[in-house]
């Protein structure tokens, strides 16, 4: 028992080690003083300095960030509508069918949903640009809003719902006062998780950007191919730090509100 | 002097291939408290959806207030549910939950308040105006949802077997509760349910139904006392159901014997089944009993023990006394005339009464 025990925290270990190394060596040579990754020489904060002199590189970010907050509002807005539809599509196999068609827009390389993107807006004559960009974000991650809005959806009692129709509610009643409340949650994680994806996307983005604009991960990858540059190390430092924040943030966040309920539900008793 | 409220008008019910309700007729009187009685399956759910608004009939009509109602979406009829589940809202606390309906329809806050308190003071929660719906017992949940549904002043109120989900205890509390709030209002009740305790307890009429049809309407007494048959008479309540004849009108035979009844209107030598309830069986001693019995087996009820007896043709009788049998000792059933019921098979519920009114009444005179 104990030395399976051991076994596994030996393999949980490992396999975290392998996960983080890389970054860690990242980091640890943002602070190289040599200017190279081949060896330590002495600790320094001078490529912190220059990326947050890098005025582009600031800009960047804004407008990165800006993409991914307006790309992940919009289509939460869009795939939780969408995820209303395909619940209250009655036949089953057009259910099944609608779904499919999700699921392979979530799993289809991105190489192909951006070069597509490429070629429609080439066909249309679209102007490339953070219009672009940003209907190509909103695309991909409508289907990710669809796949995490459904289960509460699911989770959410029919009867519910024809007590809400029972005592008067009309159809949009309904929704607004009774389904959306419910799945609030799903919407919510949905958002975040189209944030991300939308935050950390480089193939669409690289397809379908144009000359004036550009988002961090394209920015960094044709930084990255001019020659290696340890102010890209500060820069994903930062990031990394960012978002480390950001998921103790949501941990703390999801105690704290875990903990509100159950003082709520003291109360009750 | 009644007034109609709810008619069915030869409704017909079918999910694809399935009849769930066949050409079913009948009238709710306003301020009554019906319940429809059936195991699951049977269609009284159905029923209570088609009033509600939540399913459309295939054939025939619905009446509410004397209009036809089929095309009325749900959330136009003046007529509220209490669901199985409660289907409360979790996500609004007690007095939102209340508000609800009002709210919907654009009431003026002050009226809510008003109007939502006093339905929180007529099921008893006055002071739970503000808590959470999560962590609620189901007792309280469950007049959360009465209280949610009344508030509208339905001139209906259908209640989907509202206390199958509650401990006995609590059950039988919300059967008085229930009864007492039906009558106080004057609302029409509509109670679905599979327990006949709860039926027999708190209805003024009882609709017993069977694949998709009501087999027989009464009042509670007409349905325990007088049951249509077999089917009837094992759903409502504990019976000894036994196959005999007719000798002549008030005369039937069973168990190898023949005994004076009250029934008539049935040719002779027809064969029927008899009924007698468990109560109206008496044990004596093996000779003066009108037929003898050996004791089985018995279970102590609290209120009585439940005495399970054959007699010489191996019919089971059961017998509810207060007093202790021996078991394995031979005795005396005893039971009075009066409460042997004939029953025959594949009569109609018309026909049954038309029978019982005649021939009661010349035993009566």
């Amino acid at each position: 028992m104990t030395e399976k025990m051991k076994w596994s925290k030996l393999y949980l270990f490992f396999v975290f080690i392998l996960l983080y190394t890389p970054i860690f060596y990242l980091i640890l040579f943002s602070f190289n003083e040599g200017g190279t990754m081949n060896h330590f020489t002495g600790f320094t904060l001078e490529h912190y300095s220059t990326v947050l002199q890098d005025s582009r590189l600031i800009q960047i970010v804004v407008q990165t960030l800006l993409l991914a907050l307006l790309s992940s509002l919009i289509s939460s807005i869009i795939g939780t509508l969408g995820a209303i539809g395909i619940y209250y599509v009655k036949n089953v196999r057009t259910q099944e069918v609608l779904l499919n068609a999700n699921n392979i827009l979530l799993v289809s390389p991105d190489v192909i949903i951006g070069s597509s993107f490429l070629l429609l807006f080439t066909i249309v004559g679209f102007q490339l640009g953070f219009v672009s960009v940003l209907l190509a974000h909103i695309a991909f991650s409508i289907p990710i809003v669809v796949l995490m809005v459904l289960p509460s959806l699911e989770e959410i009692n029919p009867s519910m719902l024809k007590a809400a129709e029972d005592l008067g509610a009309n159809g949009f009643q309904i929704l607004w006062h009774v389904i959306l409340p419910n799945i609030l949650p799903g919407i919510l994680s949905g958002f975040f998780m189209a944030f991300t994806y939308s935050l950390d996307d480089f193939a669409v983005t690289f397809f379908v950007t144009g000359n004036g604009f550009t988002t961090l991960a394209v920015e960094i990858y044709s930084r990255a191919r001019r020659g290696v540059s340890l102010e890209i190390n500060a820069l994903s430092a930062l990031l990394f730090i960012a978002s480390l924040l950001l998921v103790l943030g949501y941990y703390y966040l999801s105690i704290y509100s875990r903990r509100m309920k159950k003082v709520k539900r003291g109360v009750a008793e | 002097m009644t007034e109609t409220i709810v008619t069915f008008e030869k409704v017909r019910k079918e999910y694809d291939e399935s009849t769930v309700l066949k050409e079913v007729s009948f009238q709710l009187e306003k301020g009554k408290f019906y319940t429809l009685l059936g195991p699951s399956g049977c269609g009284k759910t159905t029923i209570l959806n088609l009033i509600a608004g939540f399913t459309e009939a295939t054939v025939g009509n619905v009446l509410i207030d004397g209009k036809k109602v089929n095309e009325i979406p749900a959330h136009k009829r003046k007529v509220n549910t209490v669901f199985q589940d409660y289907a409360l809202f979790p996500h609004m606390n007690v007095f939102d939950n209340v508000a609800f309906g009002l709210r919907m329809k654009k009431t003026p806050k002050a009226e809510i308040k008003t109007k939502v308190e006093e339905a929180l003071g007529m099921v008893r929660l006055k002071e739970f105006a503000n808590r959470s719906i999560v962590g609620m017992s189901g007792g309280q949940k469950q007049r959360v949802a009465i209280a949610r549904a009344l508030v509208n002043e339905p001139e209906v109120l259908l209640l989907d077997e509202p206390l199958s989900a509650l401990d006995l205890k609590l059950r039988t509390d919300m059967q008085y509760e229930l009864s007492e709030l039906q009558k106080r209002l004057g609302i029409t009740f509509l109670f679905v349910t599979h327990d006949q305790e709860e039926a027999l307890a708190m209805s003024d009429e009882i609709f017993v139904m069977q694949d998709g049809a009501i087999v027989q309407k009464g009042t509670p007494n007409d349905i325990y006392d007088e049951p249509l048959n077999r089917y009837v008479a094992e759903f409502i309540g504990e019976s000894n159901i036994v196959e005999g004849h007719m000798v002549s009108d008030y005369r039937v035979a069973f168990a190898g014997y023949e005994f004076d009844c009250i029934d008539g209107g049935i040719p002779s030598s027809e064969t029927i089944d008899v009924i007698i309830r468990p109560e109206d069986l008496e044990i004596t001693s093996a000779d003066k009993g009108k037929f003898v019995a050996k004791v089985d087996t018995q279970l102590f009820r609290g209120v009585h023990y439940e005495i399970i007896l054959y007699d010489q043709e191996g019919n089971e009788w059961m017998v509810h006394s207060t007093k202790k049998a021996k078991e394995g000792s031979t005795v005396g059933i005893d039971f009075d005339g009066a409460s042997i019921h004939v029953m025959r098979k594949n009569e109609s519920e018309a026909d049954f009464y038309k029978r019982l009114d005649t021939y009661t009444e010349i035993l009566e005179g």
